[in-house]
């Protein structure tokens, strides 16, 4: 930009010093201006040329998926790269089809939603981002540029309520406050043991035996962990080897397929389809064999809210005996139960053996910005996990984990009350969204429930939460980016009660208002 | 198929850290612990007061505070001349740690060739083995680290993809010098490589010298990634807060790879970050000051009581002793007697030397000099460090050496 507006004086001084006559200093800004775009071309050439790698692109083409904290974040890449080219675009349409190029190359780059066949060269003539080209569907393009950016943005434009965001906007107890607040003052703000303060593993192991029967080592088989999404990455990179087959159920926690993608795995996705999201037995029998080297299951589940049933869990149990596949189990919702007891897998017969059970402090304590997670897994697993852990974070906050164990001692009455409260929550949005004229599906845990939009006539699931936004004022989460194929979403978005109850109410009284069945 | 070959390829090659199995003997022994790198004293109150705040005014959820990034921007340009766009040009993570492992994620392939200079910190290999890199160690010559400009361009392949460079350098103590930044960036230029650094003691150097950031020399903004956190400079090594400075495109990336491994860093403690980054300069110079007199005397101590010290510390708070001439015992043996006698516990050094197969390096004698070094730690108050003085003075012999039987 500064070489263009050098250029520019430049051309203005010598058109007052040399120039006669206007074709002349015309002639020489075209000049100009070619070797800014030129100029251009090359930088945006070789920036990017050898340094994305192929986890890169599979990240970036993960990247439709609208991570809650997504929302908060300021302007990718991305845009600022295209914000930069409008610049060009005005100058000329003489150069469009070229700047239409450095998108493709820079949108290959950055984003990997070109669906130009061409493979895209670099000037160094590095293959690592030629090798194939990336495909997706237009609406995901769009989706996975900006979408998240754009929503969030047009949500603080519009004074949008936001139920799409999964972290409550309501704190946590005051004891567990306090109990990290004294943590730091007792000076514990040194690095913890990689695998945890004994304390708080002690703790964690108490906490499962009550929940499951089961009785584990603290010091052999818990794992603490940045959060249960260092759980999982954790346990992804930890035990599985590039190339081993993982089967995912559909839609997903957007850290799923991500962190498989980094550990090299190939996923086989069985999809749960509404009304009740039930485990499609036949196909998961005829996906999962004896290359199956783990399945990953979310209970109770989000998006859907779906809890997997004793019936399922059983049948699920039986086949990974019979094929000797591993279970990874994200229970983080564990005690936000509602309909159904929630089953641990690892507590079936067999099982334990071969799982690795996953939970957190941060729903149950309301406290999701702590990072405070587990792994309980038999010790030949745990040290797969360990080994991972140590080289993602090395240790995991320490004064949290004086808190966790605080909390996680907390009496049966502490989850008592918060069931009861989040039911209160649920009761209101599930009412008001079929007062209002959704199609609700049952959700017998989490503080998710998914809905059918199409009774208010827009095409997907993106358009009507763009719709919601701008013309309601409320904010939901469009499902097509949980699913590896968006289609199978395009029917279904994501609301959340994670908020106090005025919010709640503030939100259904918008969207009976406003939104209007076509 | 037995359970144990479960395990992934990555998990059956690594083995348990030397550091942490010598930290729980130490813990059995009650000894004074020189090993392990963090401070034994108070944080600095108006940090820790910003986190009890950020506690109590519920900043508990996710979250990303750019104010960091803002601080980190002003930073950079002030320390190092560095323009850094703070909305795109940087990612927060849990720590350095996570920052290095997010950033590896981001540029290594299977197969990638990755630069590290010998002796290096454990960690590094992990997470480019992880990420199916392949770590080529670079040694530096003893007995004051020297790079050897020869061997470094040596080590070059066509697979080399990055360099790393951690200075102030964890084990040595050592500050790359502006010669070697320079001979360390015209490879990475010339060759089209990216460097990836590690600068977590950038505040603690000594004698005047100055740390420099890789990324400030020509050629390198397009292709560093800085990595650092609040750890070492505000002796909060447990709130996990680090981060990774790059070009806009790299950071994208590593912050996104960053929201798959752990999606977010502490809450509470981003906030007291933007505090501890706002922290005046005279609490950078107090900090070093303090530090160089905790160098001097344990370099006093320690070669006073026979340790070689030919090279000290120019920066972090790392003193890597060479073993006494006529010792025979090996570094694990001593630290294990160290331990046993003197109730003082240090790192043996063989646990940061690598060599790379094929070796030539392995053949050479000169190689022996990987089990002659002791790493110590003196970011202890100084009523430890006189304790440890005193346990050592015990077993000195009549000549004053230490004598370990």
């Amino acid at each position: 930009m500064i070489f263009f507006f050098l250029l520019l004086n430049l051309t203005l001084v010598i058109k007052k010093l040399i120039f006669r006559t206007p074709l002349l200093y015309f002639l020489t800004l075209f000049l100009c201006v070619i070797i800014i775009f030129l100029s251009d071309c090359l930088m945006m050439m070789t920036l990017p040329s050898k340094a994305l790698s192929q986890n890169q692109i599979v990240m970036l083409r993960n990247q439709c998926t609208w991570t809650d904290s997504e929302m908060l974040r300021s302007l990718p890449t991305f845009d600022r790269s295209t914000l930069y080219i409008k610049h060009f675009k005005k100058g000329s349409s003489y150069f469009s089809s070229s700047f239409s190029r450095i998108q493709k190359i820079t949108m290959a780059t950055l984003s990997t939603v070109s669906t130009d066949k061409d493979p895209v060269s670099s000037q160094n003539g590095s293959t690592q981002m030629t090798q194939q080209p990336f495909q997706v569907a237009k609406r995901l393009e769009k989706f996975k540029t900006t979408i998240f950016t754009q929503m969030s943005m047009l949500a603080i434009k519009y004074g949008a309520i936001n139920l799409g965001q999964g972290f409550p906007n309501f704190d946590g107890p005051e004891f567990v406050k306090e109990a990290a607040i004294k943590a730091i003052k007792d000076g514990k703000n040194q690095y913890a043991r990689g695998h945890g303060i004994p304390e708080l593993n002690f703790a964690i192991a108490d906490r499962f035996k009550k929940d499951t029967g089961l009785v584990v080592d603290p010091e052999k088989e818990v794992t603490v962990t940045s959060g249960c999404t260092e759980a999982i990455s954790a346990t992804m990179l930890g035990l599985i080897n590039p190339g081993d087959e993982v089967i995912l159920f559909a839609p997903f926690y957007d850290s799923y397929e991500a962190t498989l993608s980094m550990a090299g795995a190939k996923i086989k996705g069985i999809t749960l389809r509404p009304p009740d999201f039930a485990v499609p037995i036949n196909e998961l029998k005829s996906t999962i064999s004896k290359n199956t080297r783990a399945i990953l299951i979310n209970t109770p589940h989000n998006p859907t809210g779906k809890m997997f049933t004793r019936e399922e869990l059983n049948i699920i149990a039986a086949l990974c005996i019979e094929n000797d596949v591993l279970v990874f189990t994200d229970e983080v919702y564990d005690k936000l139960a509602f309909e159904l007891d929630h089953i641990s897998l690892a507590s079936l017969p067999g099982m334990y053996e071969r799982t690795v059970t996953m939970n957190s402090l941060g729903k149950t304590f309301s406290l999701t910005g702590w990072k405070i997670g587990w792994a309980i897994a038999p010790p030949h697993l745990t040290w797969g996990v360990r080994q991972a852990h140590s080289f993602l974070t090395f240790a995991t906050c320490t004064p949290m984990q004086w808190a966790a164990t605080a909390a996680l001692r907390a009496p049966d009455s502490y989850y008592l009350e918060l069931k009861r409260d989040y039911m209160e929550k649920k009761q209101i949005l599930v009412e008001g969204l079929k007062a209002v004229g959704f199609k609700v599906f049952p959700s017998s845990g989490t503080y998710f429930v998914v809905v059918d939009h199409t009774p208010f006539g827009l095409q997907n699931d993106i358009a009507f939460c763009e719709y919601l936004i701008k013309e309601v004022g409320v904010v939901a989460i469009p499902t097509s980016v949980f699913y590896l194929n968006p289609e199978d979403g395009k029917n279904l978005v994501r609301f959340t009660f994670c908020k106090d109850e005025g919010t709640l109410k503030a939100a259904v009284e918008r969207m009976k208002e406003k939104l209007k069945k076509k | 198929m037995s359970m144990e070959s479960k395990l992934s390829s990555v998990a059956k090659t690594t083995t348990p850290s030397p550091i942490q199995e010598l930290s729980h003997l130490a813990q059995r022994c009650n000894a004074i612990n020189l090993a392990e790198g963090f401070p034994d004293f108070p944080a600095p109150p108006h940090i820790k007061n910003a986190a009890i705040s950020a506690i109590n005014s519920d900043f508990n959820q996710y979250r990303h505070v750019q104010g960091i990034c803002d601080n980190l921007a002003n930073l950079m340009k002030e320390m190092h001349g560095l323009d850094v766009d703070p909305l795109t040009d940087i990612a927060i993570c849990c720590g350095q740690s996570e920052a290095f492992a997010a950033a590896v994620f981001a540029i290594i392939n299977p197969g990638d060739e990755v630069l590290l200079f010998d002796p290096a910190y454990e960690t590094y290999e992990g997470c480019i083995r992880m990420a199916g890199g392949v770590p080529v160690y670079v040694a530096l010559d003893p007995p004051c680290w020297t790079l050897d400009a020869d061997k470094f361009m040596k080590s070059f392949t066509s697979s080399t993809k990055a360099v790393i460079l951690n200075s102030p350098h964890n084990p040595t103590g050592k500050v790359f010098s502006k010669d070697e930044l320079e001979i360390i960036a015209g490879a990475c230029c010339t060759k089209d490589c990216l460097a990836i650094t590690d600068e977590v003691y950038e505040h603690i150097t000594f004698d005047s010298e100055k740390h420099i950031s890789l990324a400030s020399l020509p050629g390198m903004t397009n292709r560093t990634i800085i990595t650092s956190s609040l750890s070492k400079t505000y002796g909060v090594t447990g709130w996990r807060v680090g981060w990774a400075i790059a070009p806009a495109f790299i950071a994208s990336a590593i912050r996104n790879i960053h929201t798959k491994i752990t999606d977010s860093a502490p809450a509470p403690f981003q906030e007291a970050a933007l505090i501890a980054l706002r922290s005046p300069p005279d609490y950078f110079e107090s900090l070093k000051k303090e530090y160089e007199l905790k160098r001097n005397y344990i370099v006093n101590l320690l070669a006073g009581v026979g340790f070689r010290i030919q090279f000290k510390p120019q920066g972090s708070f790392f003193l890597f002793a060479e073993l006494p001439e006529d010792c025979l015992l090996s570094d694990v043996e001593y630290v294990k007697e160290l331990i046993r006698q003197a109730g003082v516990v240090a790192v043996p050094g063989c646990g940061f030397f690598h060599s790379n197969l094929p070796s030539e390096e392995l053949s050479k004698p000169c190689s022996s000099y990987q089990k002659r070094y002791i790493r110590f730690a003196f970011c202890k108050s100084h009523a430890t460090l006189a304790a440890a003085a005193k346990k050592l003075v015990k077993l000195l012999d009549a000549s004053g050496y230490l004598k370990l039987h």
